[in-house]
C-alpha cells in the first residue's frame, strides 16, 4: 500500500553528483592539506607529522577537555530548564505556549555578536572572570532549538492523556515524571541534548568577543603560526561534528517513530 | 454524462521481493459500480492507482471503452479519482478545487465556477463554496472531493478508500449519498476499501482479493451466499469455523452428515465454514450438545453464543421471539440448516 | 522557521479575576526560563540598548548613532547587508531545488545523511570551513595547484579567496545547509495526494507547480530566504578566520572594537552597531509577517 512510486529519473543523481562534488572539492583539498609537511630542502611530502605535531601539543588536549566541560554544563542546564518547562506547558499551560515559541526563537534572531556586546556590558565582573560564562550562553544560543525538539517531541506523544492514566492509577508526581514522561519523551530529550552539546562544542563568536580560548578559538590562533595544523583540526572538528549528528539523527528519528507508533 | 466500460486485463506489480498485484482481471460495464474489497495490502490500492495511470503496470493492460489507456499519462485519462484523505488543494477555496479540473482544461472563468457551483449544490455545500479545506469537516472535505472528480464529466470515477478516515454516522450517510449520486449520473465506478459492509452496501459487484489475487467477484447477495473460497467466506460477514472430519465429500457436523461443497480435495481433518443464521439453537429436547455462554439482543434477532462439549465457540442468529430460554448457562441442541458446507484445511 | 500557533488558546474559560488568578498560577511553573531568559538574553540587550544612547560622559547622546551613518561604519553596514541579501540569494534558491529533490526522490536514509551534513555545515562549519577553503583554494591551495598543473592560474585571472566574491563563496556552504534544513519541512508537507490529485484532473507536472507548489512553498521560502539573509548578515566567525581586515563588515567591526584593538572617540559606539544589527535583523522579519499574513487564510 505505501509503495512508492519509483520512476526511472536522473534528476537525484544529478543532485548528489553536483553536492558530492561541491562538498567533496573542500574536504579533500583541505584533507590533503592536512597531511603535508616540508622536508629541510623545502620538499613538500605528506606525512602524518600535522596531526602528530597537533597531539603533541598541551593545549590541544586542555582546550579540548574545556569545551567539553563547557559544553556538558550547558546540556545540563538546558535539561534542567527546558524539560520540565515544555513538558509544563503540554500538561497544563497550554495558552502561554506561544509566549514561549516567540520568547525562545528570539536568540535567533538578535545577532549574535550583539549579544556577546551585552554580556560584556552588563554581566558583573565575577560572572566575567568564570569561563561557566559561556555555558550560560551557549543555553541561550541553543534555546531556539532545544525548545523545538522538546515541543515537536511532546506534541507527538499524548503526554496530557498518558500521565492523567498514571495519576488515576495511583502515581505520585515524581512516580509521574520518572516513570512515566522521562520513559516516553527520551528520544527528544537526547535530540536536545546532542544538539546543545554540539552547538556549544563549535561555538566561535561569542566565546572569541568574551575573549575565552575554547577550542574553535584555539584552531583560529593556531592557524597564526601553523596553518596545516590549523587545517588539520579543522578536518578533524568536522568529522567528529558529522559523526555527532548522525547520533542525533538516529535518536531523534527512532523519536518519531516512537510517536507515530503511539499515535 | 457520458461514461464508459473499464476493462482491467492481467495486470500484474511487483514491488522489490513482494508481489502487489498477481494477473488481475475485471470487467466493469457501463453505469456499473464494481467495489475491490480485501484487507490492507491485498493490492487493490495499487490496482485503482495503476487504473488511474498514477503508477505504472509490469505487465497486463488498461481499456477504457476498448481504447488501450495503458500509456496514456494520468493527466490525460479524464478520470475522476476520489483519495482516502487530505487531497484537496489547502490553497483554494471549495468552489476552487472543484473548479481546478476544468481550469486544468481551460474552461473559461465564469461557465467553471458555474458548474462548480451546480456540484458543490448536488452534494449539498454549496452555501460553504467559499470555505478552505481547513474550515471545513472530514465528511465535507469528502464531498467537496467528490464533486471535484466529478466536475471533469470523467468516463469513470475512482474511488480510494473515501471513507475511511471518517467517523460511522458520517460514513454511513456518505456512502448512501454516493450511491445516489452514482446512480442518478450513471457514471462508472471502481471503489476500493476494506470494509465488507461498505463494499456490500452500495455495489453492483465485489470483487474480493487477497494476496495480489482477485479470489472471487460476484454480486454482494452471491458473495454472501454462495462464497467459492474460504478466504471469501470468512472474509464476507461472520463465519462459524467447526473442525470436522472429511471423508467421502461428507462431514459430520453435530451428528448430521453434511455434503461439502466443492469436493475432491483434502481428506481428514477440515473446518467447516457456517454462516450464524444457518445453526438452530433449540432448547426444547431432552438432549443437549451445547452449552449457551451470552446472548445478545440486537432487535429483531439475537446473537447466541453457544460453547459445545469439545469446547468450540460458536455463534448463532435466531429470531428475537424465540430465543426467550435461551439464557446463558442453559443446555442447548445445536443443529446445521445448510443443504452444503464450504470447508477449509484445518 | 515556521511557528505553530494552532491549539494554543483551547480551554482556557475567559471569567476576569479567577482567570487572571488560574492563569497566573499555571504559569508559576514557567517563571524559572522566564527568569532565565531575563537575566542572561533580555538584560544584557537592554544595557546595550540603554548605553548606546549615551556619550563618554554618561549623558545621553545620540552621538553614537550619528556616528555609525558615517563612514567607515557607513560602508560595513552597506558591506554587510549586500553580503546577507547576495549570499543569501546565491543559497536559497539551490538549497530550495536541492531539498526539493531529496524530499521528492531521495531514500529515508540519504534525508537522514544530507540532514545530518547539513546540520554540521550550517551550525558548527564556519571556522573549519574557512581553513578548507583556504586549503583548497588559497595560493597553496590543492585545487589552486591542481589547475595551475592543467595550466590555469585562477589567482592571475584576478580571483582571491579573501574578496568579497570568495567570502560568498565560502558562505555559500553553510547557507545551502541551512536552507536545506529550513526549507525540506515546508517540502515535505506538500503531500502526494495533492500531485496524484491534480494530475488526476489533467494536470501537467508544470501546471501543478504553477497552480499548486508554489503558492504553497512560497511563504516558507520567504521566510527561509529572510533567516539566511540574517545568517548572512550577522555571520562573525568564518568572516574572522577568512578575512585579513580587507574588507569592513559590522560583525569584525564590532569584534575589532571589543578586543580594544583600535581607539575610538566613542567608547558606545560598539553597542549603537549591535543595536544597529538588530534593527535590521528585526527589519528583515517585516515582509515574513506579511507574507505569513497573506498565507494564513489557508493554513490552519
Amino acid at each position: 500500500m505505501a509503495a512508492i512510486i519509483k520512476r526511472k529519473s536522473i534528476t537525484l543523481p544529478v543532485a548528489l553528483a553536483l553536492a558530492g562534488l561541491l562538498v567533496f572539492l573542500p574536504f579533500g583539498s583541505a584533507t590533503e592539506f592536512s597531511f603535508r609537511s616540508f622536508s629541510d630542502d623545502g620538499k613538500m611530502h605528506h606525512s602524518l607529522s600535522p596531526y602528530r605535531w597537533i597531539l603533541a601539543q598541551p593545549e590541544f588536549l586542555s582546550h579540548l577537555l574545556l569545551s567539553f566541560k563547557l559544553a556538558a554544563f550547558a546540556v545540563l542546564i538546558t535539561l534542567l530548564l527546558m524539560v520540565p518547562t515544555v513538558a509544563w506547558l503540554h500538561l497544563k499551560a497550554q495558552s502561554w505556549r506561544p509566549l514561549i515559541e516567540i520568547l525562545t526563537i528570539l536568540p535567533l534572531v538578535i545577532p549574535v555578536v550583539a549579544l556577546s556586546i551585552g554580556a560584556q556590558a552588563a554581566f558583573p565582573s565575577w560572572l566575567q572572570s568564570s569561563e561557566y560564562e559561556l555555558s550560560f550562553m551557549y543555553v541561550i544560543l541553543s534555546m531556539p532549538f532545544s525548545f523545538r525538539i522538546l515541543d515537536i517531541g511532546m506534541q507527538a506523544i499524548p503526554l496530557k492523556t498518558i500521565t492523567e492514566a498514571a495519576r488515576g492509577l495511583g502515581a505520585n508526581w515524581p512516580k509521574v515524571i520518572i516513570y512515566v514522561i522521562a520513559p516516553v519523551i527520551s528520544g527528544a530529550v537526547a535530540g536536545a541534548f546532542f544538539l546543545t552539546f554540539a552547538l556549544s562544542l563549535g561555538e566561535f563568536t561569542l566565546t572569541s568577543l568574551l575573549h575565552w580560548d575554547t577550542f574553535p578559538t584555539w584552531v583560529t590562533s593556531v592557524s597564526q603560526q601553523n596553518i596545516i595544523g590549523a587545517i588539520a583540526l579543522s578536518v578533524f572538528s568536522l568529522a567528529a561534528a558529522f559523526a555527532l549528528l548522525l547520533t542525533i539523527g538516529f535518536f531523534t528519528s527512532r523519536a518519531r517513530k516512537q510517536s507515530e507508533e503511539a499515535e | 454524462m457520458k461514461t464508459g466500460t473499464l476493462l482491467i486485463n492481467g495486470i500484474s506489480r511487483r514491488f522489490g521481493q513482494t508481489v502487489a498485484l498477481d494477473n488481475l482481471y475485471v470487467e466493469i460495464g457501463a453505469g456499473e459500480l464494481v467495489a475491490l474489497l480485501g484487507p490492507s495490502g491485498c493490492g487493490k490500492t495499487t490496482a485503482l492507482r495503476i487504473v488511474a495511470g498514477l503508477e505504472r503496470t509490469d505487465s497486463g493492460s488498461i481499456h477504457l471503452q476498448s481504447k488501450d489507456v495503458t500509456q496514456v499519462p494520468a493527466h490525460q485519462r479524464n478520470m475522476g479519482m476520489v483519495f482516502q484523505s487530505y487531497s484537496l488543494f489547502p490553497n483554494l477555496t471549495a468552489v476552487e478545487n472543484v473548479a481546478f479540473g476544468l481550469r486544468m482544461r481551460k474552461v473559461s472563468r465564469s461557465s467553471r465556477l458555474k458548474k462548480a457551483d451546480e456540484l458543490l449544490e448536488l452534494v449539498g455545500l454549496d452555501h460553504h463554496s467559499q470555505r478552505y479545506p481547513h474550515q471545513l469537516s472530514g465528511g465535507q472535505q469528502q464531498r467537496v472531493a467528490l464533486a471535484r472528480a466529478l466536475a471533469v464529466e470523467p468516463e469513470i470515477l475512482l474511488l480510494d478508500e473515501p471513507l475511511s478516515a471518517l467517523d460511522a454516522q458520517v460514513r454511513t450517510n456518505l456512502r448512501e449519498e454516493i450511491r445516489r449520486l452514482q446512480l442518478s449520473l450513471g457514471t462508472t465506478t471502481l471503489f476500493v476499501t476494506h470494509d465488507q459492509e461498505e463494499a456490500m452496501a452500495i455495489s453492483d459487484r465485489v470483487g474480493v482479493m487477497n494476496q495480489g489475487k482477485l479470489e472471487q467477484i460476484d454480486t454482494p447477495d452471491t458473495l454472501y451466499n454462495h462464497p467459492t473460497t474460504a478466504f471469501v467466506a470468512s472474509f464476507v460477514g461472520t463465519m462459524n469455523k467447526i473442525p470436522t472430519k472429511l471423508s467421502d465429500g461428507v462431514v459430520d457436523i453435530f451428528g448430521k452428515k453434511i455434503p461439502v461443497l466443492k469436493t475432491g480435495d483434502h481428506n481428514g481433518d477440515v473446518v467447516a465454514l457456517i454462516r450464524p443464521e444457518s445453526i438452530s439453537v433449540t432448547s426444547l429436547s431432552g438432549s443437549s450438545n451445547a452449552t449457551v455462554l451470552t446472548r445478545s439482543f440486537l432487535g429483531a434477532s439475537s446473537r447466541v453464543t453457544c460453547a459445545t462439549s469439545d469446547g468450540t465457540i460458536i455463534q448463532s442468529l435466531t429470531n428475537s421471539s424465540e430465543s426467550g430460554e435461551l439464557y446463558p448457562g442453559a443446555a442447548v441442541w445445536l443443529e446445521v440448516l445448510n443443504k452444503e458446507v464450504l470447508v477449509s484445511n484445518a | 522557521m515556521t511557528t505553530q500557533f494552532q491549539a494554543s488558546n483551547k480551554g482556557v474559560p475567559r471569567q476576569g479575576g479567577t482567570f487572571i488568578r488560574r492563569n497566573l498560577l499555571i504559569a508559576a511553573p514557567l517563571i524559572p526560563l522566564i527568569a532565565y531568559l531575563a537575566i542572561f538574553f533580555f538584560w544584557p540587550m537592554l544595557v546595550v540598548l540603554l548605553e548606546s544612547f549615551k556619550n563618554n560622559n554618561k549623558e545621553w547622546s545620540l552621538i553614537n548613532f550619528t556616528t555609525i551613518i558615517r563612514n567607515p561604519y557607513n560602508l560595513a553596514f552597506r558591506n554587510s547587508i549586500t553580503l546577507g541579501l547576495i549570499s543569501a540569494l546565491t543559497a536559497s534558491i539551490p538549497g530550495a531545488i536541492f531539498a526539493y529533490v531529496i524530499e521528492l526522490r531521495g531514500s529515508p536514509k540519504l534525508k537522514k545523511i544530507i540532514a545530518s551534513l547539513s546540520g554540521v555545515l550550517a551550525n558548527t562549519g564556519g571556522v573549519p570551513l574557512a581553513f578548507m577553503f583556504i586549503a583548497a583554494f588559497g595560493a597553496q591551495g590543492s585545487a589552486i595547484v591542481l589547475l595551475k598543473h592543467l595550466g590555469i592560474d585562477l589567482y592571475s585571472g584576478g580571483f582571491s579567496l579573501f574578496s568579497f566574491s570568495g567570502i560568498v563563496v565560502v558562505y555559500m556552504y553553510f547557507q545551502i545547509p541551512l536552507m536545506v534544513i529550513v526549507f525540506s519541512p515546508a517540502v515535505h508537507g506538500v503531500r502526494r495526494e495533492w500531485r496524484d490529485a491534480a494530475k488526476n484532473l489533467g494536470a501537467t507536472p508544470l501546471k501543478f507547480w504553477r497552480a499548486i507548489a508554489l503558492p504553497l512553498l512560497f511563504p516558507s521560502f520567504a521566510a527561509s530566504f529572510l533567516l539566511l539573509f540574517a545568517s548572512g548578515f550577522a555571520a562573525y566567525a568564518t568572516a574572522r578566520a577568512m578575512t585579513v581586515g580587507n574588507i569592513a563588515l559590522v560583525p569584525l567591526v564590532i569584534g575589532t572594537l571589543v578586543d580594544g584593538n583600535v581607539q575610538i572617540n566613542q567608547a558606545n559606539v560598539g553597542k549603537s552597531l549591535a543595536i544597529g544589527m538588530v534593527v535590521i535583523s528585526a527589519l528583515a522579519m517585516v515582509p515574513y509577517l506579511m507574507i505569513q499574513k497573506r498565507a494564513r487564510k489557508w493554513q490552519q
